[in-house]
């Protein structure tokens, strides 16, 4: 143990005398500051989210960055120099000195964050500060409390994709559940929130009348709402808490109200907030994911610096993280090449054009599976996106952070072992 | 493995295999070895016969092709028998931003040295190595030699039994040179065992108990520096204050006993000891100065 905290802090040292590092956290601070000259078109608030969104976005990318920069260039660096000539000829591990490496990087990480942190939330205070009381509300952190689960009635619902349809004049509606409800100010308002899809009979208005029942099933008491929903404007409805009279469950019913107006819905496309956390505990949290992000993205880089050289693994680090946030796109494009093959065949071609069918073989090798398959093997670092939770105001669940951090640690636990091998039959030259 | 010997290889092959995994270069070719305890042995050979090799070989810094080495009755892959072993590479690569302090500080935590320990171990090699002055100045700082010299030190900070030293007088001044031979010969007196490897044949045969000479990767030849030079048919005679008269009648003598002199020419000496002889002709004339 003790030599491993010996190469940790030696890397630790190597990498605070690395003008690297300074530049990467002189930018990032820069950067940071520069968010609050940016020009807004709105309130406060737009002001504020927009500072919020520069802040987390730079901890992230000169973070992850630095992360890159510093562990793939560490055992490269250091074989080149011959430094590791004259460490691997003591009586060191080969394992302990990527463990050490490891948790240096960890050090010059937890250095990063806390100045780039400090920085931010100093930032974002300040910003609140300036502006009116109401505004700087913007900051607190609503508790999001998602469906237990979505029930269709009536027979005419139709699924495409992962949306479900329903006819209105009373001939469908979705039903979401709601469990597990709590606040610590039972007088705190609640606010359903919605994000529908919808096909009205008149298009040209864009608007569809909905029904809106809130049932409280502790109490039997149900309240109804008529409204009108937009395309492109999420549905909003303010309750006091007070009518949820205690009970921890909900249940909510929406259905359009004309026939021949239908509402596309998905389970997750409606959610309740209800009370508040405090910024400084979500912006802890945040900055927890971020940091789980640079763990891995370390972990990443040791283990491509254990057999690829500086250059290649600093490419192939970026590459990774790059893939790693579009993963979502990566698999739609694979499914794009799927729709368009499967067209291709859905058709009575002529002789001619099945021939061209060779190209969409050559496609589908070459470029759908390879695609998808690098979409599950590559970390997805969508797990480590914080920066929506602030912009929209929302409390990040602990599940989350849990989760994240268990993705890092599955990952780690595959890449380590591979790292440890390869290291320890690793010629050092 | 007998008690008494200190490395030991058997059939020792290393080749450089290309990127398609083809057999490249051969840099070692079944190396038979024994180095005994207690004895100065040198590694002879021009560059690229395989002593560097055969030394990261030792080490376990890179894997033999074929063959075996043990190094203190252990097997290269044995991580515990470096605690027995002090390794000076070739070139003297530290991270340049550390003093000499903190680099001796660093290789002796690596060897889980107490603290007091390493601080005693610290100050009494840099005073050895002759680098007090420059103790907290940045390696980045020092000249080849003086790297050279933390090298040595850092190779002596766990007090081996074994020492590995590559090209150790390379980039020293004829003052180093000497002092390094001076302690290569206390390590042997302590009864440490030295491997050296070099290409500067004075310094091996100032020095070595037994000398290999390697090329391409070949042993071509073992022995002691007396059976490896002695040539049974040439005897020296070093005389002094022999007069002129009674030298012509020495050399009457070998001619009528049938023996061929081949040259009579007053004792020359070396450049070194040349060297030194000023050096330390200086050194007492600026004392007296003072």
């Amino acid at each position: 143990m003790q030599q491993i905290l010996v190469i940790a802090k030696q890397t630790f040292k190597e990498a605070v005398r690395n003008k690297i590092l300074f530049i990467l956290i002189i930018l990032g601070v820069i950067t940071i500051c520069s968010s609050a000259f940016m020009p807004v078109v709105g309130d406060g608030r737009e002001k504020i989210k927009i500072v919020e969104s520069m802040c987390f976005r730079s901890i992230t990318f000169f973070g992850t960055l630095a992360a890159i920069l510093l562990s793939a260039s560490s055992i490269p660096t250091d074989i080149d120099n011959k430094v590791l000539c004259t460490i691997t000829a003591k009586p060191v591990q080969r394992t302990n000195i990527i463990f050490g490496k490891i948790i240096g990087f960890v050090y010059i990480i937890g250095v990063l964050l806390l100045i780039m942190g400090s920085v931010s939330y100093l930032l974002i205070r300040y910003t609140a500060l300036k502006q009116s009381t109401q505004d700087s509300s913007v900051l607190l952190a609503r508790k999001a409390f998602g469906p237990v689960n979505l029930q269709i009635t009536g027979d005419s619902a139709r699924r495409i994709g992962n949306v479900t349809w329903t006819e209105g004049g009373g001939k469908g509606a979705s039903v979401w559940k709601f469990k597990g409800l709590s606040s610590k100010d039972k007088n705190d308002n609640l606010a359903i929130e919605a994000d529908f899809l919808i096909e009205g009979k008149k298009r040209s208005t864009g608007k569809i009348p909905v029904k809106i029942k809130i049932i409280n099933p502790y109490s039997a008491r149900v309240l109804t709402e008529s409204m009108e929903i937009s395309r492109n404007k999420p549905l909003l409805l303010r309750l006091n808490g007070k009518s949820l009279d205690g009970s921890a469950e909900l249940t909510v019913v929406v259905s359009p109200e004309n026939s021949g107006d239908f509402l596309g819905v998905r389970a997750d496309d409606l959610r309740i907030f209800w009370g508040e956390k405090s910024f400084g505990c979500n912006y802890l949290k945040g900055l927890t994911i971020i940091s789980t992000q640079f763990l891995l993205m370390v972990v990443i880089a040791v283990l491509g610096s254990t057999f690829l050289s500086l250059p290649v693994n600093i490419l192939f680090c970026l590459f990774v993280f790059f893939c790693g946030s579009i993963t979502d796109f990566m698999r739609d494009l694979s499914t794009v090449i799927n729709v368009f093959e499967t067209r291709e065949h859905e058709h009575v071609v002529s002789e001619v054009m099945q021939k061209s069918n060779v190209l969409l073989v050559c496609l589908n090798n070459i470029i759908k599976k390879p695609i998808l398959l690098l979409s599950y093997i590559l970390p997805d670092f969508r797990y480590y996106s914080v920066g929506k939770y602030f912009v929209d105001g929302i409390n990040i669940p602990c599940k989350r952070i849990f989760m994240g951090f268990g993705y890092a640690v599955l990952y780690a636990l595959v890449c380590l072992p591979v790292s440890f091998l390869v290291f320890k039959r690793k010629e050092i030259a | 493995m007998s008690d008494d010997v200190a490395i030991k290889t058997e059939n020792l092959t290393k080749a450089y295999r290309s990127f398609w995994g083809r057999k490249n270069v051969l840099a070692l070719n079944k190396l038979n070895i024994v180095i005994r305890k207690g004895e100065i042995f040198g590694l002879l050979g021009p560059n690229g016969s395989g002593k560097t090799t055969t030394l990261k070989l030792l080490l376990g810094l890179i894997f033999p092709t074929e063959g075996s080495a043990h190094v203190l009755g252990k097997t290269t892959d044995d991580v515990t028998v470096k605690n027995r072993l002090g390794f000076l590479p070739e070139e003297s690569c530290f991270y340049r931003f550390l003093n000499a302090d903190e680099t001796l500080d660093f290789y002796g935590q690596l060897f889980s040295i107490p603290g007091k320990e390493r601080k005693l171990r610290t100050n009494r090699l840099l005073n050895r190595v002759g680098l007090e002055f420059a103790r907290k100045r940045p390696l980045k700082q020092y000249s080849k030699g003086m790297l050279r010299r933390i090298g040595i030190a850092q190779a002596l900070i766990n007090d081996p039994d074994l020492i590995i030293l590559d090209e150790p007088t390379s980039g020293l001044d004829p003052i180093g040179t000497r002092e390094t031979k001076d302690l290569i010969l206390e390590l042997k007196s302590q009864g440490k065992t030295v491997l050296l490897c070099s290409h500067l044949l004075s310094d091996v045969q100032d020095i070595c108990d037994r000398v290999a000479i390697i090329d391409k990767g070949e042993l071509q030849i073992l022995g002691t520096i007396g059976e490896l030079l002695a040539s049974k048919d040439i005897v020296e005679l070093l005389v002094r204050n022999l007069s002129k008269g009674a030298l012509m009648e020495v050399e009457r003598f070998i001619q009528e006993k049938q023996g061929d002199v081949i040259s009579i020419k007053n004792s020359s000496g070396t450049l070194e000891d040349l060297f030194l002889k000023i050096y330390a002709a200086n050194i007492s004339n600026s004392k007296a100065d003072v």
